[in-house]
């Protein structure tokens, strides 16, 4: 079954309620069964879909019809405020001084990201520069500097060195009149504990502001676990998704934010360093549901 | 005999089990389908439970889609060197690295390697494969940032020819299948370079978006083999078992990590056996 017939389905049981005036128990249950269907299909974690699910249904046919309004807006309604309460509201920052550190799943974009978020700095007036502190991936600190060159920005980097704190130390050094710093950091996941170990010590040294969990629209169950891991480590207090210009849904930004009890802060949507966007629940959810 | 209603609650568990594995939900749902078809009406031997039955079944069922892999080393050896190779696939799945343990594998085996740095694109990107190729001491081909990719790989397959290597690594960079101008640059690369084998690079953790991509690029430069890498991150790799069904290219090989040698040639049960929680 192809995306459109599901979210075709979505809209068939939506319908099925439309003008009634009692919530009829069948209407709800397929009404669920197809949500599930698009969340599971739009790569939102399993456990969560069931959690969710069960909630709908309760509240579907347990709160009263408000008045003046038909059992489809209700239902929706009801669908709309679960949903929203879970990718929770866009998550929140000031234009102030600060220090944000990136961290993320090898391949997120975390380094393209580091670039945009400094652009998008630049043009609110502020002094950004960028720190890579991404001690492994070959390549890593060219990228970033090429990305920084293109839109004057400072950076620093050292590909020789391999502490990556003893790189922060510096970067913060040669960056001291910069008020906005984005420290790019190099990719890992939760099975590896030394490189864990790395970032908890990079956020005890750096002391930032904000800790910003950089995650692929198109990542999968997985993403639940990874984002409870990196929580425990340096405590997440912002998901930016990436990749949302190809087709994959974020339904594992949603698992990660769920887990860190966080918000989403940006959305990318391009390879260029513009490609950068506040998040709207709206739109997210809406494509979610694949409607 | 085996009811609907018999194995209705196993097989509901077992789409699950598929699901949290980050196995699509079509595909998911393809392959309960298709097991409760066969099944239905089938007798069970004595002592069996419709549980093990519908177990032993969705086990079949998956070595079949995932099949017995592709012997990259017999294949270069069996065919008129240059044999050429071209890795595609969409952004960050892991192509460049992939690139750069394969050419060491190849060279472990005996082979001669040269590769192309068909990524002229992305920032860095040259200076990447560059360090690779550097400690691996491979021969590279690279032109500047910017660059036609088409006429690097070129001069790579030339390069190849002129010097009796047996192998070319061709790198591209990371496009998306829903951009058609990027698309239709990888076709352009591909008649340019006329590769033997297009290899598609996705990662173990993708999830639903696996069976879209995989799809579309299967039908615009239609693909040989597949390379699933970080399966490190995510043992399941349900991904695996999508990306076969989709498009029915055997899996050629896992990544397993960010080392040179953490690329194994892909078997069944490297994937099956974590899937059912066999050691
Ligand atoms: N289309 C698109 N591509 C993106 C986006 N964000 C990042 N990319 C691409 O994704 C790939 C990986 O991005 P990187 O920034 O290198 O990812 P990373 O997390 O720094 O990777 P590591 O440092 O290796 O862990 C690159 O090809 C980027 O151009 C996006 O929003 N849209
Ligand atoms: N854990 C793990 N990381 C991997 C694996 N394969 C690649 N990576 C990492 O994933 C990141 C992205 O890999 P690249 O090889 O740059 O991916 P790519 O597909 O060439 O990316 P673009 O060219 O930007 O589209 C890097 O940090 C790699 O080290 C793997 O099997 N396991
Ligand atoms: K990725
Ligand atoms: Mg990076
Ligand atoms: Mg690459």
């Amino acid at each position: 079954m192809g995306l459109d017939t599901l979210s075709n389905s979505l809209k068939d049981a939506m319908k099925k309620l439309a003008g009634k005036t009692v919530i009829d128990r069948a209407a709800v249950d397929e009404l669920v069964r197809d949500l599930q269907r698009a969340l599971l299909s739009s790569d939102v974690n399993v456990k969560l879909v069931m959690e969710l699910s069960k909630q709908i249904k309760a509240r579907s046919l347990d709160e009263d019809l408000p008045k003046g309004i038909n059992a489809r807006e209700h239902v929706l309604r009801i669908v709309y405020q679960e949903l929203v309460n879970l990718v929770g509201k866009e998550a929140e920052f000031s234009l102030k001084p600060q220090k944000i550190l990136m961290a993320g799943l090898q391949g997120s974009g975390k380094t393209t990201t580091t670039g945009k978020l400094c652009r998008y700095f630049q043009r609110k007036g502020l002094k950004v520069g960028a720190i890579g502190a991404d001690n492994f991936r070959p390549g890593a600190y060219a990228q970033l500097e090429t990305l920084c060159k293109k839109i004057n920005v400072p950076s620093y980097g050292d590909p020789k060195e391999k502490d990556a704190v003893k790189i922060v130390k510096d970067g913060l050094a040669a960056l001291k009149d910069v008020d906005v710093i984005i420290v790019d950091t190099a990719g890992r996941h939760a099975l590896e504990d030394d490189l864990i170990d790395e970032i908890t010590q990079v956020n005890a040294y750096l002391n930032p502001d904000h800790r910003w969990l950089v995650i692929d629209a198109a990542l999968g169950q997985a993403a639940r676990d990874q984002a409870k891991r990196f929580h425990e480590a340096i405590g997440i207090d912002g998901v930016i998704v990436t990749k949302m210009d190809g087709t994959a849904k974020g339904g594992g930004a949603m698992s990660a934010v769920a887990e860190t009890q966080s918000g989403i802060v940006f959305i990318g949507n391009g390879e260029t360093i513009d490609d950068l966007e506040r998040f709207d629940p709206n739109g997210f959810i809406s494509r979610l549901l694949g409607m | 005999v085996l009811s609907e209603k018999d194995i209705e609650e196993s097989l509901f568990e077992l789409q699950m089990v598929l699901l949290e594995s980050d196995v699509a939900y079509p595909v998911a749902e393809a392959i309960t389908e298709h097991m409760k078809k066969e099944l239905v009406g089938t007798h069970r031997k004595l002592r069996e439970s419709a549980d093990d039955v519908v177990t032993n079944a969705l086990r079949h069922a998956i070595e079949e889609v995932l099949g017995e892999g592709f012997d990259l080393v017999s294949y270069v050896r069996t065919h008129d060197r240059p044999v050429k190779i071209l890795f595609t696939g969409v952004n960050g799945t892991g192509k460049t690295t992939s690139v750069a343990k394969i050419a060491h594998y190849l060279q472990s085996q005996g082979l001669s390697v040269v590769v192309g740095a068909g990524d002229t694109f992305r920032a860095g990107a040259i200076e990447q494969i560059r360090v690779h190729c550097d400690r691996l001491g491979i021969k590279l081909i690279a032109h500047q940032e910017g660059a036609d990719p088409s006429a690097v790989l070129y001069d790579t397959v030339e390069y190849a020819k002129a010097h009796k290597t047996d192998v070319v690594l061709a790198d591209s960079a990371g496009r998306f299948h829903n951009r058609v101008n990027l698309m239709n640059q990888l076709e352009k690369i591909k008649r340019v370079m006329k590769p033997d084998l297009v290899f598609y690079v996705d990662e173990a953790v993708a999830g639903n978006d696996a069976v879209i991509r995989a799809e579309e690029f299967e039908k615009t430069v239609s693909t040989d083999g597949v390379i699933l890498t970080k399966v490190d991150m995510d043992p399941k790799g349900g991904a695996a078992i999508s990306i076969a069904y989709t498009i029915g290219k055997p899996l050629v090989f896992l990544g397993v990590g960010q080392g040179y040698d953490d690329m194994k040639p892909f078997t069944p049960s490297l994937i099956i056996d974590e899937i059912f929680g066999d050691d």
